[in-house]
């Protein structure tokens, strides 16, 4: 595809085109917080429990959306916890991406005896929902952002594995792929050469459509306190502390909450929108 | 007949074979766990002697391969260990909470079906209509939304606001609403849109400008022959996601203190119940490989053309 032509399509893709603004903005919003936020993410002060959100009644010095339980600043927590699930959110669907792509090609391309045990353990780890699998791996190997990592490779592989398994069996006996045989390329040589770009399509849609699924799970994580460990804030784990005061201080719990769902939406839409660019079928 | 009963053999073998392998894991994670499982179960100040004496009853000392064969063996005969913190067996536990949670899961899905039916197949009907767009917003947001977040976002309207609805507990029916809805609408969300993609898809078929052709009504054609086809797709989704309701069932049982099996795996986890845990998810694996068995028998009682192979 042209370069023209895929610019065309994002612009044409109102999904892709909301997606890609909030998210922008997300980010920066999220990773550029040092420079204005004025309080302290984990610094507690009793005397200032529960304040109401003041906007910007009080300026930035103020508290622009209220405190917690503990009298800390919610936007302070909320810019610094999205930094988190970001980055978490980042490596949580690269790794997986990459041990998923490895094994998928390998079982598609030799088939046979290698291919049956993968989709084996696929199924294995299919059969086990995720949550509970989730929850168990942390609470053997303690709260720990490389944990939380470990466990989002382990829930995550298996649907990049049966995508790109499901490619790479599609075009294994073509004739470009047999033409590099008969020339006397190596196995891995035609793996990597000719066979992975070949997928690489149907994988960024895949990448960008589990973006959303992977904050959430980490928020899920954090919300039953085996996620991002403390005192650190997330979303997730901020939705929980504000539960019990949901009915006298409900900013407590709406704040991270909408924001977690503005930003999930946003990537939601984000791989929607990469789906109707990327895909083949989609001529318009 | 023959046909299907190979089906039945392959299909039951390979569930055998997966259930294998998650007794593996579920037993190869207990082990995975730091610290010494004997020392686990006493008191911080238990001496070196108590400890052993704790391992030998568990058969810590024996080798790998003899304590799975003698943890596979009590598996099999029903016996699926004592919990630590509870003092009672696992299998009684276990299958105690289930009919909360399998009450839950149940609501769940009918909740989905009631929400997402009418909607998907409007949608997919009339694409681009004032319904198809408000179908497509609610499948992004329920697809978006956090159980969490959507939980007390209920919680908040209807116990806090507006105070008609119990926000916590178990027993008579307007407890079971709330949970139900969290559990179910995002599951709803991801059926309407197969359901809408599937009913376009059907609709551009030939066969189906063939029955227009003929004659026949629309109602007809769209409950007859369309939805048929469309379903299908739809009923391996759902059969899929019925095992993953039950995790998310931790979630919500967790929001609304409903005592199933997902806040007993939540407190089993607090308290390093190894045990309990590893029991939980021997049984949550179990229930999904059956569900799944019974969903591809559906499957081709639905769909006469499905090769059985």
């Amino acid at each position: 595809m042209k370069k023209s032509e895929l610019l065309r399509r994002m612009k044409k893709s109102k999904f892709f085109v909301i997606g890609l603004v909030i998210a922008v903005f997300v980010t920066l919003a999220a990773f550029t917080s040092p420079l204005f936020v004025v309080h302290d993410p984990i610094q507690s002060d009793l005397r200032k429990r529960l304040i109401s959100p003041e906007f910007l009644a009080n300026g930035i010095n103020g508290y622009i959306l209220g405190t917690d339980a503990l009298g800390q600043d919610i936007f302070t927590r909320l810019v610094t916890g999205c930094r988190i699930s970001l980055l978490i959110a980042a490596a949580g669907v690269l790794i997986p991406a990459l041990i998923g792509t490895a094994l998928g090609a390998i079982a598609g391309f030799f088939g046979g005896t290698i291919d049956n045990v993968i989709m084996r353990i696929c199924d294995i780890q299919l059969s086990i929902p995720t949550m509970v699998l989730a929850i168990t791996v942390m609470a053997i190997f303690g709260n720990s952002v490389p944990n939380l990592l470990l466990v989002l490779a382990i829930v995550g592989w298996t649907s990049y594995t049966r995508v790109v398994r499901g490619s790479v069996m599609g075009i294994r006996n073509s004739e470009f792929i047999q033409a590099s045989r008969v020339l006397g390329a190596s196995n891995a040589r035609i793996l990597i050469t000719q066979v992975l770009p070949c997928v690489l399509t149907p994988l960024i849609i895949l990448m960008s459509q589990q973006i959303g699924f992977v904050i959430l799970t980490e928020a899920n994580l954090s919300f039953l306190g085996m996620g991002v460990p403390l005192p650190n804030p997330s979303l997730g784990s901020m939705i929980a502390d504000g539960r019990e005061y949901i009915a006298t201080a409900p900013w407590t719990v709406v704040v991270p909450g909408v924001t977690l769902m503005i930003i999930v939406l946003a990537f939601n839409f984000l791989g929607d929108g990469v789906r109707d660019i990327l895909d083949p079928k989609n001529k318009d | 007949m023959q046909n299907f009963m190979q089906f039945m053999v392959k299909r039951l073998l390979s569930a055998v074979i997966v259930l294998f392998g998650v007794s593996i894991v579920a037993f190869g994670l207990m082990r995975l766990a730091p610290g010494n499982p004997a020392a686990l179960m006493l008191p911080d100040n238990a001496t070196v002697e108590q400890i052993a004496a704790v391992e030998a009853k568990m058969g810590l000392n024996k080798p790998l391969i003899q304590q799975y064969l003698i943890y596979i063996g009590d598996v099999l005969h029903g016996n699926l260990g004592t919990s630590i913190f509870f003092n009672r067996s696992c299998g009684e536990l276990i299958f105690g909470r289930l009919p909360a949670t399998g009450l839950l899961t149940f609501a769940a899905v009918v909740v989905s079906i009631l929400v997402s039916f009418p909607m998907g197949i409007i949608s997919g009907i009339k694409k681009g209509s004032a319904i198809d767009f408000f179908s497509m917003v609610f499948a992004l947001l329920g697809m978006s939304m956090s159980q969490v977040w959507l939980g007390l976002l209920f919680i908040l309207f209807f116990g806090v606001f507006m105070g008609v609805l119990p926000t916590q507990g178990y027993g008579s029916f307007r407890n079971l609403i709330l949970p139900a809805l969290t559990l179910g609408l995002p599951l709803a969300a991801l059926v309407t849109r197969m359901l809408r993609s599937g009913m376009y898809e059907v609709l551009e078929e030939d066969y189906i400008t063939a029955t227009k052709a003929r004659g026949i009504g629309n109602f007809k054609i769209y409950t007859r022959y369309a939805l048929k086809n469309a379903l299908l797709p739809t009923i391996t989704i759902i059969g899929m996601q019925i095992g993953q309701l039950l995790a998310g069932a931790i979630i919500v049982e967790q929001v609304f203190g409903w005592p199933g099996l997902g806040s007993l795996t939540v407190k089993a986890i607090n308290m390093r119940d190894f045990p309990l845990i590893q029991s939980i998810l021997l049984v949550t694996a179990s229930l999904f490989v059956i569900i799944n068995i019974l969903v591809d028998i559906i499957y081709v009682a639905v769909d006469p053309r499905m090769s059985l192979n």
